[in-house]
């Protein structure tokens, strides 16, 4: 892989701020030069609307656009570019499965299973569709390391169960949960199971073939790309079945006051203009990433954990939340009594961006018995000198409040 | 360490976060307000009784940062033994002072310490997050 120092060269953000100890990639990743002059170029000399146009400025960019989808296809190692689905991220892919897929499948006394770790985008979605049609979430529990009890799940496998929905990579707590086997046995049941890749689809070599999941859900901004562009993979068979949720232009075949038929996927999930420079900039983001090796990154982000937990070790009254071995880039921890948003203003001051909250898991949070925590998150950019100056702030912070 | 950080938490914050005035719980009592910020998730719950239209016996319980919990913990201290008319006033100058910089003068020195707070905007909420639902609590009745 290449030297950070040369990587960190590729975003325009560190030029701006050579002070920022950047420790916050998993709520966002910084973006590339290609990526952030590829959205503006877009617009500068290649903006138009896609498909209906006959012009050359709109046939170029219908072809771009749909370019795109073949890499992300690629990628993720779909079958087809058609299991694509642009959505506007994690969050409205996750939605689109439930209400379009899911809600139809689902009856009084079904079940749905998720884990204690989901994000609240990968548990409410299916709260809610449980709700209206009368079936139960069930919630696989974690083991004391925070790692999903893999025997528990196993039992709570049966012919009921109509979805499983699973993180790959944990937001709050870095661990790297066991998807294929999960998924090999949710498969003995027929149960289809959709992958939150928010975290892992630029850690990991995320392939959907190998891993044989039959959803993935991932966001274009945590992967060097815009906010607001996401990804929906779904297996052919299941986009046949699943249902627009949304109508309107550019999703129809034929339309008449009384009748509309819709379109083949993925078209028929992708009503009205869509935002079509986040795809731009998406593809620019996959041409980015395709340039390392996610193996590498992968190996990157663990040394990157184990350099943290080293220096924190030093740091009196830290606890670290999440204590799995097989863990990515993420470190969540507590720092005696001190409230994680005082630890954040305090970090913030000295220009270390890190995270402070419930990151989206309030249900967790109450499951560890916590209100919050720090978290510090990397990515290919981060340095360990970023990490020592976390540790050494951390001492401050713990003798300046006993 | 920042100066203008360590002046927000100086002697103030970090002592009522610690011996926080009145901290507990009081089921029986006749007025309960709840403070609760849902994008961080501090929650205090406020307890008093009124007696011919005076504030007594405040207490408050709950879970946030320091200058949420200090800030909760000064209103409780000065609530106690006033006037609805009175304690209103004092939510309302409280208030002002911290969303203006020389709004109110002469305020108490446990008041000015949450001023610095101006300076760390995503931290405003914490140190009003109590006073705001008493200010509702007063526009009400």
């Amino acid at each position: 892989m290449r030297s950070v120092i040369d990587i960190r060269r590729d975003f325009p953000i560190f030029k701006q701020h050579p002070g920022l100890a950047y420790l916050d990639s998993a709520a966002t990743s910084h973006k590339p030069e290609a990526v952030i002059e590829g959205i503006a170029n877009f617009y500068r000399s290649e903006n138009s609307n896609i498909h209906r146009g006959i012009y050359d400025l709109a046939a170029q960019t219908s072809a771009k656009y749909e370019a795109v989808r073949k890499n992300v296809a690629d990628l993720i190692g779909a079958e087809s570019e058609k299991e694509i689905i642009y959505t506007s991220g994690t969050t409205d892919s996750i939605n689109l499965v439930a209400h379009g897929f899911l809600a139809e499948r689902l009856n009084p006394g079904d079940e749905v299973l998720i884990t204690a770790m989901e994000h609240h985008a990968n548990l409410i979605p299916w709260q809610m569709v449980c709700k209206w049609r009368g079936a139960k979430l069930r919630i696989i529990p974690l083991n004391e390391k925070g790692e999903i009890d893999m025997a528990v799940y196993k039992d709570m496998l049966s012919e009921r169960v109509k979805m499983l929905a699973v993180v790959h990579i944990s937001n709050s707590l870095g661990c790297i949960n066991p998807v294929e086997e999960m998924i090999a046995e949710a498969h003995k049941f027929d149960i289809p199971v959709l992958l939150d890749g928010a975290q892992s689809i630029t850690h990991l070599p995320v392939d959907v073939r190998s891993l044989d999941c039959d959803f993935l859900a991932f966001s274009g901004h945590k992967m060097f790309g815009p906010t607001g562009i996401g990804v929906l993979y779904g297996k052919a068979a299941y986009l046949e079945e699943m249902q627009p949720v949304r109508f309107g232009g550019d999703m129809i075949r034929l339309v008449s006051y009384e009748e509309t038929t819709f379109a083949p996927f993925p078209q028929k999930f992708e009503a009205g203009t869509t935002n079509i420079a986040g795809v731009i900039g998406l593809g620019y983001a996959v041409d980015y990433l395709s340039n390392f090796d996610r193996v590498e990154i992968h190996k990157r982000m663990k040394e990157l954990r184990s350099y943290a937990l080293d220096k924190l070790a030093d740091v009196p009254d830290i606890r670290i939340i999440g204590q799995s071995d097989h863990s990515s880039g993420i470190v969540s921890f507590m720092l005696g009594n001190v409230h994680p948003h005082d630890i954040a203003t305090f970090l913030g001051t000295e220009q270390i961006a890190i995270r402070a909250g419930h990151h989206c898991t309030q249900p967790l949070m109450n499951l560890l018995e916590i209100p919050a925590t720090t978290r510090a998150s990397f990515s290919i950019y981060s340095r360990e000198e970023e990490i020592d100056r976390l540790a050494a702030e951390l001492k401050n912070i713990h003798s300046f409040f006993s | 360490m920042n100066p203008r950080l360590k002046e927000l938490y100086k002697s103030v914050i970090l002592k009522h976060s610690k011996e926080p005035v009145n901290y507990e719980k009081r089921e029986d009592a006749g007025e309960h307000i709840d403070a609760y910020n849902s994008l961080c998730g501090d929650r205090f719950q406020l307890y008093f009784d009124l007696e011919e239209g005076k504030i007594k016996d405040v207490s408050f319980h709950g879970y946030g940062c320091a200058i949420s919990k200090a800030s909760t913990s000064v209103l409780v201290k000065f609530l106690e033994g006033k006037s609805l008319g009175e304690a209103q006033v004092m939510v309302k100058e409280y208030l002002d002072s911290l969303s203006v910089e020389g709004e109110v003068i002469d305020l108490p020195e446990e008041f000015e310490a949450f001023g610095a707070a101006r300076d760390f905007p995503g931290r405003m909420k914490c140190a009003t997050l109590a006073w705001e639902e008493m200010a509702d609590y007063f526009e009400k009745e």
